[in-house]
């Protein structure tokens, strides 16, 4: 059993496609939508947590992109730029999720984005501008 | 005071000889629990601190040069940035927080690390015109080669001592110590704790005018006491809240680096900069490693609610730098997250860099001309 974030970016000509559904139904795969927000007329985004055997997350993986689906692993949307961080720690307790410490030893920040829920609220408090939450 | 152990110029005789010896006030605490103080103090000449923390009390004092024709600037800009005209021709001070109209985002400290980086920053000046200086508006842009004077000057850095933040109302508040969310939902806190320069020497028995520190990156100095100095120590709950002193600033902006001077913004408050500083502390006595040694676990703050749109507000109670480091704080039975606001582990690395110039040579202790105050309290401005 593994657990995959992806966020599923959707055009609008295919909102009508019952995608989740279908991860579901023909790939036998438990999901859990973290964050959507799609509009009929300009498509939108939906961050989701596929859980089940790793080829069905990779077969349901290639059929979303099959029907026109752009599928980016969630840490190539989030992520916090080493060169600029400062590791002040701002955004640690601002994260609903503690997807974000600092290490015990070194005191530098940690992002563990399996725990993300790309909510976006440590881009909007990060001081330096460190943190991208493309969403 | 205890039995003079060394002065400043065995010190310094020690860092030009190459044997002295040098630890972070980190590296202190673990060699006092181990071996005891009076070794510890005995073997130990220096110890250095660190600090990478917001700090709002800061700019830099600027001369551009004469253009032909020269002009007298009054209104003056900096990357829209506005700076103080009311120094001679072409001197400014620009201040950290001076943010520009169109981007409130952007600001003076934004302006201090683009000079820093190199960068050409756009200058834009008027002037109502004199005889000697007739010129009326220029528009050009400057670097920090390209400029006469470029002096860092932070009127107040490296509080002492700082409270930490929680907020207890039911909606998110916007403030200098980071977004605090509702009903306690986190606590944020912004002092190097068992690093933190003044809380190493809190007495400043070796901080004063001429002290040697490092700053931003570079060598400067501590040139007076910083405004709202404060140093009252104050029994809390029974533990010690050392108060809160502070250093007035100095050095090189051309010799620093944007790796311990970086611009922030926080939102719904404004623009500040991140500075990096560090203190040596001479250990002259015992008495003096005895305070460099205190560890996190000794060293307290107060929580206060930020909430209260006052001048004077609530104190929660008492925590340590321990617990607070730690990443969670129990307050009246409810578990809550913790945030620094200031860099741990720069602060380490400033620290760490402070020894290491120390022990290469490159770092000599200068014994202040006088010492900081060491009582005072804080005056209030009253209205009307």
């Amino acid at each position: 059993m593994e657990r995959k974030k992806y966020i599923l970016s959707f055009p609008s000509e295919i909102v009508e496609i019952p995608i989740t559904h279908t991860f579901m139904s023909r790939f036998g795969l438990w999901t859990n939508i973290l964050r959507a927000k799609i509009e009929p007329s300009s498509g939108g985004k939906l961050v989701i947590e596929l859980r089940g055997e790793g080829d069905m997350i990779e077969s349901a993986v290639r059929y979303a992109e099959a029907e026109g689906v752009t599928v980016r692993p969630l840490e190539h949307d989030v992520a916090v730029s080493r060169e600029l961080c400062v590791d002040c720690g701002a955004c640690v307790s601002i994260c609903p999720s503690q997807a974000l410490s600092l290490d015990p030893c070194t005191f530098r920040l940690v992002f563990e984005p399996d725990k993300c829920v790309v909510c976006g609220s440590c881009a909007e408090v990060c001081p330096v501008a460190a943190i991208r939450v493309d969403f | 005071m205890t039995a003079a152990l060394r002065t400043y110029e065995d010190i310094n005789t020690r860092i030009e000889g190459g044997d002295v010896v040098v630890v972070t006030a980190e590296e202190l605490s673990v060699m006092v629990a181990e071996g005891g103080l009076h070794a510890a103090a005995r073997e130990v000449d220096a110890v250095t601190t660190g600090t990478f923390s917001p700090m709002c009390s800061s700019g830099v004092i600027l001369n551009f040069g004469h253009s032909d024709p020269p002009i007298r600037m009054q209104d003056i800009r900096l990357n829209g940035v506005p700076a103080y005209g009311g120094l001679a021709a072409v001197d400014t001070y620009l201040g950290a927080t001076s943010v520009s109209k169109a981007r409130p985002e952007y600001g003076g400290a934004h302006v201090i690390e683009a000079l820093l980086r190199g960068e050409q920053v756009r200058l834009d000046a008027s002037s109502s015109g004199t005889d000697c200086y007739p010129l009326h508006d220029i528009k050009t842009h400057v670097t920090l080669a390209s400029m006469n004077e470029a002096v860092l000057f932070n009127p107040r850095n490296a509080y002492q001592n700082y409270s930490a933040a929680v907020n207890t109302s039911p909606r998110t508040i916007r403030t200098y110590m980071g977004t605090l969310l509702p009903r306690m939902g986190n606590m944020t806190y912004a002092t190097s704790g068992q690093l933190s320069p003044l809380l190493k020497d809190p007495s400043f028995r070796s901080v004063g005018l001429g002290t040697r520190i490092f700053l931003g990156g570079a060598q400067g100095y501590v040139v007076w006491h910083g405004t709202q100095h404060a140093p009252a120590v104050r029994e809390v709950e029974g533990k010690p809240i050392v108060g809160g002193g502070t250093l007035a600033t100095m050095g090189a902006l051309r010799e620093m680096s944007p790796d311990f001077l970086r611009a922030a913004f926080f939102p719904g408050y404004g623009v500040t900069l991140f500075v990096g500083l560090g203190l040596p502390i001479p250990i002259l006595d015992e008495a003096m490693a005895a305070a460099a040694a205190v560890p996190d676990t000794g060293l307290y703050t107060q929580i206060v609610d930020y909430s209260v749109p006052h001048r004077d507000r609530p104190s929660l109670g008492v925590v340590s730098y321990a617990e607070l480091r730690s990443g969670s704080v129990s307050v009246g039975g409810c578990e809550v997250p913790t945030s620094s606001l200031s860099s741990y582990a720069k602060a380490r690395e400033i620290a760490e860099r402070l020894r290491d110039d120390i022990a290469a040579g490159r770092f000599l202790l200068q014994k202040p001309v006088w010492t900081l105050p060491p009582t005072g309290g804080r005056r209030t401005l009253e209205m009307g």
